[in-house]
């Protein structure tokens, strides 16, 4: 009986204790925190509040306020921790980028989100933001390791939702469904693993500066692979676009989408939508978004092994500089309205309207508009607020407003101008403006503030001299007599090069003529002079000159061939002084005995025969050739 | 017949107009922006002006009265941060494309105006108030005359070297030897000089490039693009000579010290 009763209060304390988690909401665990403390006018802070509740998914975060900041976009990422009996965590992450506008210490925040029916909000963060280019460097950001349960299905179960039925129990050989209808949009030629896959597409390979390029990563589940798939959800990389401002095109808590079946390398795959970002491009150039990876943990064949999506590139040009409108700003692409009210429109001297400006439309909403600056009219920094996020399947958009308090210094009808904003229509394919007349502002003078009072702001850059009204247009092209080669070689080198050329032509003349007159008093010329000569004299009668050019041919080629003069050398000394010189004893006495009959022949008192002559002639030859040949 | 002539004139006539339009799309765009300037309404005027500087068109007044809606811009109390800057490039450049002296003498005076507020901002915040350094030695030297000018006394010089050394060396008077070896013994470093200032100007008309600090803030970083901790800021509206840009930054040579800064803190001088 005992044991009854302690079932039935167990019982009865279970039933109670779980509707009580219902209604009664605890208070989420927040933490916020911004990657830095000090930022530069103009560049971007994160703002990452990470939401834990037990109870419910938070939804809807926000910022707070943001003075001094405006918000340029943010990303979001969901979890949820199945704990068993325990119940289960829910997880919510935000980032939102905040782009410093002006110098000061501002308090951010405090953000906050929603769980259940109550809104809970963190602490408010305190940013010092200081002029461009003075904040402390920011370090190199991380790839992003993404927590748990990062496509928002179950890797236990893939299946889930799909079947119904089958949502609470998923055998772990699963017999391919019978009659599935693929998409002809979801083949794909060959799969990229084994049993899953990741893939990633663009809508488009190319774009403008700020356009948006829709980027979709689907994953892949073999249906008949007939084994259980999971993915190891602590070891999921997103994808890397550092070159794109990035918003995600899904809600914070969805869950990955059903998309279709598919057929692959003959096999039928059911395929997910797990990512869809709107990818704003912020400068020219082939810009590369990365691969998204994932681990795989079961089946054991495979785990361990990781799953990429591809390396895509976008290719990305500035809209066309023909037609572009003044004041347009690079990057101002979509498809954009913009609306104004002011309000009052009579004020004293000295006071102030309110002017509400509201930028609507798809694409990349500009941050800021440019503002009609007057003289007399002081625009103070506007509070802005944004809602912006996925407009459409695949668009993102939505508005900023701007509220400006304006005052009006000098007295009159105020005309406050018209806000303009150019931008590109990307669809259109041509530049559009964004216009909001302000209207004018009747401005009734004011006895306590008259123009030029000691609160008159003090007057900067006094004396600039007046504009001009007319283009002073191109002058005649300039020529620079230096450009020109010929200036350089007739007007600064030609006067030392010809100074240079004499000087030197004078020297080279004389050594010319040494060369030349030495070149005349060499044994070989002589020697072939005296041949010519000999061979000239003993075609004629006269027997003597033709003894004397034999003999005087003998005399050079014994100094042109022996290196040693045999002129004046009497009996035995011509062949001695060959020989010295290394001629041959039978060649040397040759050459002494042609001498001698020379000799005689020419100083005989009667008149010798010429045919005498000309056969000691060609004995002479003959030894000369000896001799050369020696 | 008729009908094909009648297109002819028609494609002409039409080809004629648009080449027309192409013309009149700067003086347009002038217009509207030195009526805006006149008006009193420096953003349509600057948005004008940058229209024209974006299609490549390079004025000289142009850039003074773009130097002037900025000025105007902080004239008015509607600054924005760079608009000194800016200013200040706009006078510089239209002091060095205009032929009109009185367009050069009012660009120098505005720069005085403008340099003398950004002098007065440093005093303020106990900076250096130096806010021009200058260009260095060998610039100045060669800038002190036109380069044509130094070209002109390089070739001068040359034909005195020449003959002064000719009539050394081959005049048999004494008095003519002496004279020729003075002449040539001037003429040699002034052919010097003059051909150094010659490839100097030369080098600097064509391949130095040259910008102005359009921050307030744009202090010196090292290699890495991080800031030098207690380094001064370069004064906002200096000239500076462009030496090389590599990534994001760019380095400068700014009198006689150089030094590497965030590439969006200057603004090249068109020439």
């Amino acid at each position: 009986m005992r044991l009854l009763l302690l079932t039935l209060a167990a019982s009865l304390a279970l039933i109670l204790a779980g509707p009580a988690r219902a209604w009664a909401q605890t208070a989420p665990q927040l933490q916020v925190q911004a990657d830095q403390d000090t930022v530069g006018v103009g560049d971007i802070l994160h703002l990452e509040l990470t939401a834990d509740s037990g109870d419910a998914m938070p939804t809807d975060p926000q910022p707070g306020a943001t003075p001094g900041f405006s918000v340029r976009g943010a990303s979001s990422s969901t979890r949820v921790n199945i704990g068993g009996n325990r119940g289960g965590r829910f997880g919510l992450t935000v980032d939102w980028a905040l782009q410093a506008q002006r110098v000061g210490v501002f308090t951010v925040g405090p953000p906050s989100v929603v769980v259940g029916s109550s809104r809970f909000a963190a602490r408010a963060i305190t940013v010092k933001v200081v002029p461009s280019g003075q904040a402390p460097h920011r370090p190199q950001q991380q790839q992003q390791v993404q927590p748990q349960q990062p496509f928002g299905f179950s890797p236990f179960d893939p299946w889930r939702g799909l079947f119904p039925g089958l949502d609470h129990g998923m055998p772990d050989e699963p017999a391919e469904p019978p009659n599935l209808t693929t998409d002809p949009k979801l083949a794909l030629d060959a799969a990229r693993g084994n049993f899953y896959f990741l893939h990633a597409v663009v809508d488009t390979p190319a774009a403008v500066v700020g356009q948006q390029v829709t980027f979709s990563v689907y994953e892949y589940i073999d249906m008949g692979a007939g084994v259980s798939i999971e993915v190891d959800g602590t070891d999921v990389h997103d994808p890397t676009a550092a070159d794109f401002v990035k918003h995600s095109l899904q809600r914070d808590d969805q869950d990955a989408v059903f998309v279709g079946f598919g057929a692959v390398a003959g096999r039928t795959w059911k395929v997910n939508l797990v990512r869809r970002w709107a990818l704003f491009p912020i400068h020219a150039g082939d810009l590369a978004i990365g691969p998204m990876s994932v681990s795989l943990v079961r089946p054991r064949s495979a785990a361990g092994s990781k799953r990429t999506t591809e390396n895509l590139r976008i290719h990305v040009t500035e809209p066309p500089a023909a037609g572009r409108p003044p004041g347009y700003t690079v990057g101002d692409v979509g498809k954009l309205t913009l609306s104004a009210q002011v309000t009052p429109r009579q004020v004293d001297q000295g006071g102030a309207v309110g002017v509400h400006l509201e930028l609507a439309g798809t694409g990349s909403v500009p941050a800021a508009v440019p503002l009609p600056v007057r003289p007399g009219v002081e625009w103070l920094a506007p509070e802005e607020h944004d809602q912006l996020g996925a407009t459409g399947h695949d668009t993102f958009g939505g508005k900023r407003s701007f509220d400006y308090v304006v005052r009006l210094h000098a007295p009159g009808e105020v005309d406050l101008g018209e806000v303009a904003l150019p931008f590109w229509d990307p669809e259109q394919r041509r530049y559009d403006v964004a216009r909001a007349n302000l209207g004018k502002v009747s401005v009734r003078p004011s006895a306590a503030s008259p123009a030029g009072s000691s609160q008159a702001p003090e007057e900067m850059l006094a004396g600039l001299p007046r504009g001009r009204a007319a283009m002073e247009g191109a002058g005649p092209a300039k020529s620079h007599v230096d450009d020109s080669p010929v200036f350089w070689l007739a007007g600064v080198l030609s006067w030392p090069v010809l100074l240079g050329v004499g000087v030197a032509g004078r020297a080279g003349a004389r050594r010319v003529a040494t060369s030349w007159l030495a070149r005349r008093a060499s044994p070989a010329t002589e020697l072939k002079e005296r041949l010519t000569a000999a061979d000239t004299a003993c075609r004629g009668a006269d027997s003597r000159a033709a003894d004397a050019a034999i003999a005087r041919a003998l005399e050079a080629a014994s100094i042109a061939h022996a290196g040693v003069s045999v002129r004046g050398a009497v009996g035995g000394e011509v062949v001695e002084r060959l020989e010295r010189a290394g001629v041959a004893t039978g060649t040397a006495s040759g050459f002494a005995e042609l001498m001698r009959e020379c000799e005689a022949a020419r100083f005989a008192p009667d008149l010798a025969d010429v045919t005498a002559a000309r056969e000691r002639w060609a004995r002479a030859r003959r030894a000369i050739r000896e001799m050369e040949r020696r | 017949m008729r009908r094909k002539t009648a297109l002819l004139l028609a494609l002409s006539f039409g080809l004629l107009a648009a080449g027309a339009r192409a013309d009149d799309e700067p003086s347009a765009l002038f217009a509207s922006g030195a009526k805006a300037l006149d008006e009193g309404r420096p953003n349509e005027a600057i948005a004008a002006f940058e229209a024209l500087a974006d299609r490549g068109v390079v004025d000289a007044a142009a850039s003074y009265d773009r130097g002037l809606a900025y000025a105007s811009r902080v004239h008015i109390g509607a600054e924005v941060p760079g608009d000194l800057g800016r200013a200040a490039q706009g006078f510089e450049e239209a002091r060095d494309l205009t032929r009109d002296p009185g367009l050069a003498e009012d660009a120098s005076r505005a720069l005085t105006v403008v340099r003398s507020e950004v002098a007065r901002r440093r005093t303020r915040a106990g900076q250096p108030v130096e806010v021009d350094p200058g260009r260095s030695l060998s610039r100045t030297v060669a800038g002190l005359l036109a380069e044509g000018t130094w070209a002109v006394a390089a070739a001068v010089a040359s034909a005195l070297l020449s003959l002064g050394l000719l009539v050394r060396r081959w005049s048999t008077d004494r008095r003519a030897r002496i004279t020729g070896g003075v002449t040539a013994g001037v003429a040699a470093p002034v052919l010097l000089v003059s051909v150094a200032m010659t490839l100097a100007a030369r080098h600097d008309r064509l391949d130095v490039r040259e910008a102005v600090v359009v921050s307030a803030a744009a202090r010196p970083v090292d290699d890495r693009g991080v800031v030098i901790a207690g380094a001064t800021p370069l004064p906002e509206g200096a000239r500076v000579e462009v030496v090389e840009s590599r990534g994001g930054s760019t380095r400068i040579r700014s009198g006689s010290s150089e030094s590497w800064v965030l590439g969006d803190a200057l603004r090249p001088l068109e020439r």
